[in-house]
């Protein structure tokens, strides 16, 4: 399976003095869905923010290169990086608790996402059909509530339309199901593959659950203190895996009683 | 119910101050030299002050004078804080450090001093609450720049990043629907410190100049207990003060909860 380069990267990445990611390099194609998986605190947060360039806002330093589409990402201006954002990457964070302003209204929350893109108002429809392929209700009630008045579920479901709003060539979704129950994760995961399927949008989904993303993912990076130490296709890494620590993680997966 | 007597009463407080000059018995500054400190009633509702001035007319007036300038001093102090707060953090840090360390009585005095003898009393009483206001925008901004702080760090300002959207618009749109209750808060807590600030800038002589009348210099009066005992009509300022002050709260918090609870 032979695809058009979407991503190249190679980072490092550290807050202060202590190093999270040495020289993490990944290619993923176009169309492809890649899980990065790793312990809680192996960077996998880290390479989200870093890939964007929005580690800076948390306190952290990455360096490396960053090429998306032919174009250098480490080598753009604050706004052209701003132009990046939500066009071309779109960014789904974990815990949408946090990650939606809980005084800010669903409709507000869609205009200003597509405001920051685009100079012409939003067709009328739009928002309705955005909600609608995330499975929410496009409603008057609905883009009336506040995001704090939204489930879990919903909420992660937003978070989803918010990142797919203009189309981007490259969805990050940073834990996207770890704050949701079994059913709700599963129809997101579903939500994901059919998004990836529908408008070939690339995925790196970035999971310490590897059962979980390896019904989605074409290939599957295993992150271990601060470096990829095995990558390969789902199977590959289930059947025969070679690091200890892939092996130590495949065993430590849930089985059926 | 309550909220609704305490607009009800605010709304009176203010239109009978704005229509002082038309409902006032006498001007604030004519005086009745045979009838000096008069007791209540008759032609003198309140009676009069030491120079034979109709207190219930000094005191529509100054409700005028008070019961608005302070106000729109506390919104100004509100108003720099928060446009302050568009500079990055450690300037504000440095210059709410620095600003919150000046003697402003001083600063005051100075003014007083600057200030021709016979310069209009209107137009004292402007810059000194001006004055106020301006001094007063380090206290507020010291809680803003808490508050940003805090937002800065929070999920939904990362979220907002990564969606592109533009650092002005997210000022605007994300983070003053959590600012507008900070401003509030402060804005409640500043109008009546700046009444009060008045009154005691007023003992100072400083405040707002005689012969105008302001809820600080009537309640000067209040120094002289023998003079309250003979006429306990001096005590009306401060119970209007009090009563307004509780009618804004009243008023305020009944409008937050139901921003909370919706």
């Amino acid at each position: 399976m032979s695809r058009e380069s979407l991503l190249s990267y190679t980072l490092t990445a550290r807050y202060g003095d202590a190093v999270v990611l040495r020289g993490v390099s990944g290619t993923l194609a176009r169309g492809e869905i890649a899980a990065l998986v790793g312990l809680s605190g192996s960077g996998k947060s880290t390479m989200a923010l870093a890939l964007q360039r929005l580690l800076q806002y948390r306190g952290g330093v990455a360096e490396g290169s960053i090429v998306l589409e032919g174009t250098e990402l480490m080598g753009l201006s604050g706004r052209g990086m701003r132009v990046v954002r939500g066009r071309r990457i779109g960014y789904v964070p974990q815990s949408p608790g946090l990650a939606l302003n809980p005084k800010v209204r669903v409709r507000t929350l869609l205009q200003e996402t597509w405001r920051a893109h685009e100079d012409r108002r939003m067709e009328p429809g739009f928002a309705e059909n955005v909600l609608g392929r995330v499975q929410l209700p496009g409603d008057r009630e609905f883009l009336d509530r506040h995001a704090g008045e939204l489930s879990t579920g919903q909420g992660q479901r937003l978070l989803i339309a918010l990142a797919i709003l203009h189309g981007p060539s490259l969805l990050i979704a940073d834990e996207p199901t770890s704050a949701l129950d079994a059913i709700t994760q599963a129809a997101v995961l579903r939500l994901f593959a059919d998004l990836n399927r529908e408008s070939g949008t690339a995925i790196l989904f970035i999971s310490h659950d590897l059962l979980s993303v390896a019904g989605i993912a074409h290939r599957v990076d295993i992150l271990h203190e601060g470096t990829v130490v095995e990558s390969g296709p789902p199977t590959k890494i289930f059947g025969e895996p070679e690091h200890p620590f892939t092996r130590a993680l495949v065993e430590a997966m849930p089985r059926r009683p | 119910m309550w909220k609704r007597l305490a607009l009800i009463f605010l709304l009176l407080v203010g239109t009978s101050a704005l229509l002082s000059p038309v409902i006032a018995p006498f001007s604030y500054s004519e005086q009745f030299r045979d009838s000096a400190n008069a007791p209540p009633g008759g032609k003198f509702l309140l009676g009069t002050d030491d120079m034979g001035r109709d207190r219930l007319s000094r005191l529509l007036y100054a409700t005028a004078v008070s019961a608005v300038l302070a106000p729109a001093a506390a919104a100004l102090s509100v108003l720099l804080a928060l446009l302050a707060c568009a500079f990055p953090g450690l300037v504000v840090g440095g210059l709410t450090t620095i600003c919150l360390s000046i003697p402003w009585i001083f600063l005051f005095i100075i003014l007083r001093a600057e200030l021709p003898l016979n310069t209009d009393p209107s137009i004292s009483v402007l810059l000194t609450f001006a004055l106020m206001g301006v001094a007063g925008w380090a206290g507020p901004a010291r809680v803003f720049s808490g508050s940003i702080r805090e937002m800065m760090e929070s999920g939904w300002m990362l979220q907002a990043r990564s969606a592109g959207i533009a650092g002005w618009r997210i000022g605007l749109v994300y983070a003053w629907p959590h600012l507008r209750s900070v401003a509030l808060a402060q804005f409640r807590v500043l109008a009546p410190v700046y009444i009060l600030a008045e009154a005691s800038l007023g003992l100072l002589g400083l405040g707002v100049a005689e012969p105008m009348p302001s809820w600080g210099n009537l309640l000067r009066d209040l120094q002289h207990p023998d003079m309250v005992r003979q006429n306990p009509a001096i005590l009306a300022p401060l119970l209007l003060l009090m009563l307004c002050l509780l009618a804004i709260e009243a008023v305020a918090v009944k409008t937050h909860e139901k921003e909370v609870f919706r």
